[in-house]
């Protein structure tokens, strides 16, 4: 796309940090002046112990959390963003259309079908005039992408009636959408066996490959961090120097 | 479509427990409507009843003086503008022995202009109705009497009337110290006088009473010679109208000074009811005018104490009770419909937590804090709405067909919920006002936009992480 110029990140961090109050005056720093960027199309993948801060990055990235100090711009065709220095009707806009979110616990909602669920993004960031004028291509789209994650015909079956592979199946393709710049998934497939996990691992690269998405990725699980172009191991709230490609 | 709307659409709709804050409301809503609609029935129906007893506005004097100049008094009330007839009256209290010792309001009328200024010629009964409704205690009399004949006021209380009556009274013996030729006067008590047998039709009665000028004690024979029936159930034991004229002579009410009859008032019927107060002025100031002249000139009326008020100033004590009975009705019932709002308040609190991973799951695909605030109450406002305009129609149907209902009832169960010989009431009357429909809407309403405010603001002040950190 953009050939003639090193194009600039979808996302960076600058010297980030999180730090928790704890009972007691005592506090807690989880996240220590870490800087990350992740390009357009790129697909990283962060590992690390548990409790060392990934899922707590994560939600610094994707606006649900505020960091302590630090900067995250964010970056989609020509326009930047900067926080902090957002309000939150665009905090919440980055929300619905820069990022999508992908959870362990897929986190589906019980009285929508499964359709609606991947409509659901859509829903929320379309305003009420547009909603009629619109809904027919979100249905379209909504389709299109659930038969791109191999759930074409369950549209209308409950999410509760799915088995767990196809419950990620489905929050996939809501987190896509809105066409989000980049992907947050937070230990996407840990709770899953390995063969669905593995599934769902040539699902997000290959979604990655046909998109262009960018895709952050945390994860334990070392088949999917061995797909991920690059992987950062984070120790005590920072990115260890890591070796770029652990697959080459 | 906002989401908002949505969601809401599919939360509603998979649930039945938020229904049941519904229902509340609407079971709320309902019974305060019913309640305040056969109240403001009730009033109304005391209210015609009350009215039709009494004209519209009268001119009195005082207890001891009374009023004088009953032609010119007359002619100041007639010349008025907006006043369409006048009668005059004399009011007093008199004792009589029948059974027990009893006392009557004793109203003496004009018979020949009483029925244009109240509804006495309604309320006058025939002696065919007089003995249906002594037959039947609770009896009311029918919707479809022929129309009122003022002719009849006057017959009631005819020579010829009280003639007939005294000769039906002679039938058994003779000793009653009357001639055929001179009758005493008639008198027309209330029917339920007759119902509970302190008196009966042709009966002659001793009334005990004082002259209200020398103090005088002073006794007069009646006789029965009709009765009536108001529908206000202390007026029709009580009240008694006799001919003003022989009521005058009874009391004593020459006036020496003035040379005329002394009147305890006169009684006006206006054409609109809803002038009355600029017409009680008017009245007032055109009698104290004429009052105020030279006695020797024509328009003079004799000087004295006076005072104009229209019929609910003399029953205001009545009427206000009932409206201050229908307002603390009316204000214990809102706790019905406060604690519908407390039920929605518990709903909504229920489904926050129970969708507080939904609602961080919004949260994390871009809903706005205000945006989940709007989504639960824009629940509870659906509740809410919902069951006002269910109880809203309960309460209207209802009171349309009030009557059929009861019956029904009655009929299934034995019971009657209104016992006519109570409220002294054939029907349950029932009157919807848009007043008290507001009245009720607008509290539930308020209520229920607060008993939704609290878990919605809630719901938007939770932390989305910590919302999807568990499944
Ligand atoms: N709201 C909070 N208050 C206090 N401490 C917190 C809070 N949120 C997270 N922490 C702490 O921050 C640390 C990092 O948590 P985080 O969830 O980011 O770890 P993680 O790397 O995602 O672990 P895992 O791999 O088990 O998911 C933990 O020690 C956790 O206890
Ligand atoms: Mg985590």
């Amino acid at each position: 796309m953009n050939d003639l110029q090193p194009a600039l990140p979808v996302l960076s961090a600058r010297d980030l940090c999180r730090e928790f109050s704890l009972p007691g005056d005592r506090s807690l720093e989880v996240l220590r002046h870490l800087d990350l960027d992740i390009h357009e199309a790129e697909m990283v993948a962060i590992v690390g112990l548990s409790g060392v801060g990934k899922s707590t990055l994560l939600h610094c990235l994707g606006l649900l959390d505020t960091p302590s100090s630090g900067q995250i711009t964010y970056r989609s065709g020509g326009q930047t963003w900067q926080s902090p220095g957002l309000n939150e009707p665009q905090r919440c806009g980055l929300r619905n259309q820069f990022i999508g979110f992908v959870f362990q616990f897929f986190h589906l909602l019980s009285d929508l079908d499964v359709l609606e669920n991947v409509m659901l993004p859509a829903i929320v960031g379309t305003p009420k005039s547009d909603w009629k004028q619109r809904k027919p291509q979100i249905e379209a789209k909504a389709r299109t992408l659930l038969e791109t994650v191999g759930l074409a015909g369950r549209e209308e079956q409950a999410p509760g009636t799915l088995s767990g592979g196809e419950r990620q199946r489905v929050a996939i393709a809501r987190a896509l959408i809105n066409n989000p710049r980049l992907l947050l998934c937070d230990e996407p497939t840990g709770n899953l066996d390995s063969s669905t996990s593995e599934k769902i691992h040539t699902l997000l690269r290959q979604l990655h490959e046909d998109l262009g998405t960018s895709i952050l990725v945390v994860t334990h699980d070392p088949d999917l961090a061995s797909r991920a172009d690059r992987r950062l191991a984070m120790i005590d709230g920072r990115f260890e120097k890591s070796a770029d490609h652990p697959s080459d | 479509m906002q989401y908002q709307t949505f969601l809401s659409k599919r939360y509603l709709k998979r649930r039945w427990a938020p229904w049941a804050a519904t229902v509340a409301v609407a079971l709320g809503v309902f019974s305060l409507i019913s309640v305040l609609a056969v109240m403001e029935g009730f009033k109304l129906e005391m209210k015609e009843r009350i009215r039709g007893s009494l004209s519209h506005l009268v001119v009195k004097g005082s207890a001891m003086r009374l009023l004088v100049g009953e032609d010119p008094l007359l002619q100041a009330a007639r010349q008025t503008e907006g006043v369409e007839a006048a009668s005059p009256f004399i009011e007093t209290l008199a004792i009589y022995k029948s059974t027990v010792l009893d006392y009557c309001i004793l109203r003496g009328i004009d018979p020949s202009t009483e029925p244009e200024v109240s509804d006495f010629d309604l309320y006058l009964l025939s002696d065919d109705e007089i003995e249906q409704l002594q037959a039947d205690p609770f009896r009311m009399l029918p919707e479809d009497r022929p129309p009122p004949d003022p002719q009849r006021v006057a017959d009631v209380f005819s020579l010829e009337r009280r003639r007939q009556m005294l000769r039906w009274n002679l039938r058994g013996d003779a000793g009653v110290g009357f001639a055929e030729e001179a009758p005493p006067q008639g008198l027309v008590v209330g029917i339920e006088a007759l119902r509970s047998g302190r008196l009966a039709l042709g009966d002659i009665v001793q009334l005990s009473t004082y002259s209200p000028v020398s103090y005088e004690p002073r006794i007069g024979k009646f006789i029965v010679v009709g009765a009536f029936q108001s529908g206000v159930y202390e007026q029709d034991q009580r009240w008694a109208y006799s001919d003003i004229r022989a009521l005058q002579q009874l009391l004593d009410l020459w006036d020496e000074e003035a040379q005329d009859m002394r009147i305890s008032g006169i009684s006006l019927r206006l054409a609109d009811y809803s002038q009355a107060s600029q017409i009680k002025d008017q009245i007032h100031q055109e009698i104290s005018r004429r009052m105020d002249l030279d006695p020797t000139e024509e328009d003079a009326i004799p000087w004295r104490s006076l005072e104009v008020k229209t019929w609910e100033n003399q029953r205001e004590n009545l009427l206000q009770a009932v409206e201050i009975e229908k307002r603390i009705i009316a204000a214990m019932m809102l706790l019905i419909v406060a604690f519908a709002a407390a039920m929605i308040f518990l709903i909504l609190m229920l489904l926050v937590i129970e969708k507080n991973r939904d609602l961080g799951v919004l949260r994390a695909l871009g809903a706005t804090r205000s945006g989940v605030v709007q989504l639960v109450l824009k629940q509870g406002m659906f509740l809410c709405i919902t069951g006002a305009a269910i109880g809203l129609l309960g309460g209207w149907l209802l009171t349309e067909n009030i009557n059929a209902v009861h019956e029904s009832i009655y009929r299934a169960t034995g019971l009657r919920l209104f016992p006519p010989d109570i409220y002294y009431l054939e029907q349950i009357p029932a009157h919807l006002r848009w007043q008290d429909m507001v009245l009720v809407c607008a509290p539930t309403l308020i209520f229920g936009f607060f008993g939704s405010l609290f878990p919605a603001l809630w719901a938007g002040r939770r932390d989305p992480i910590k919302a999807l950190h568990h499944e």
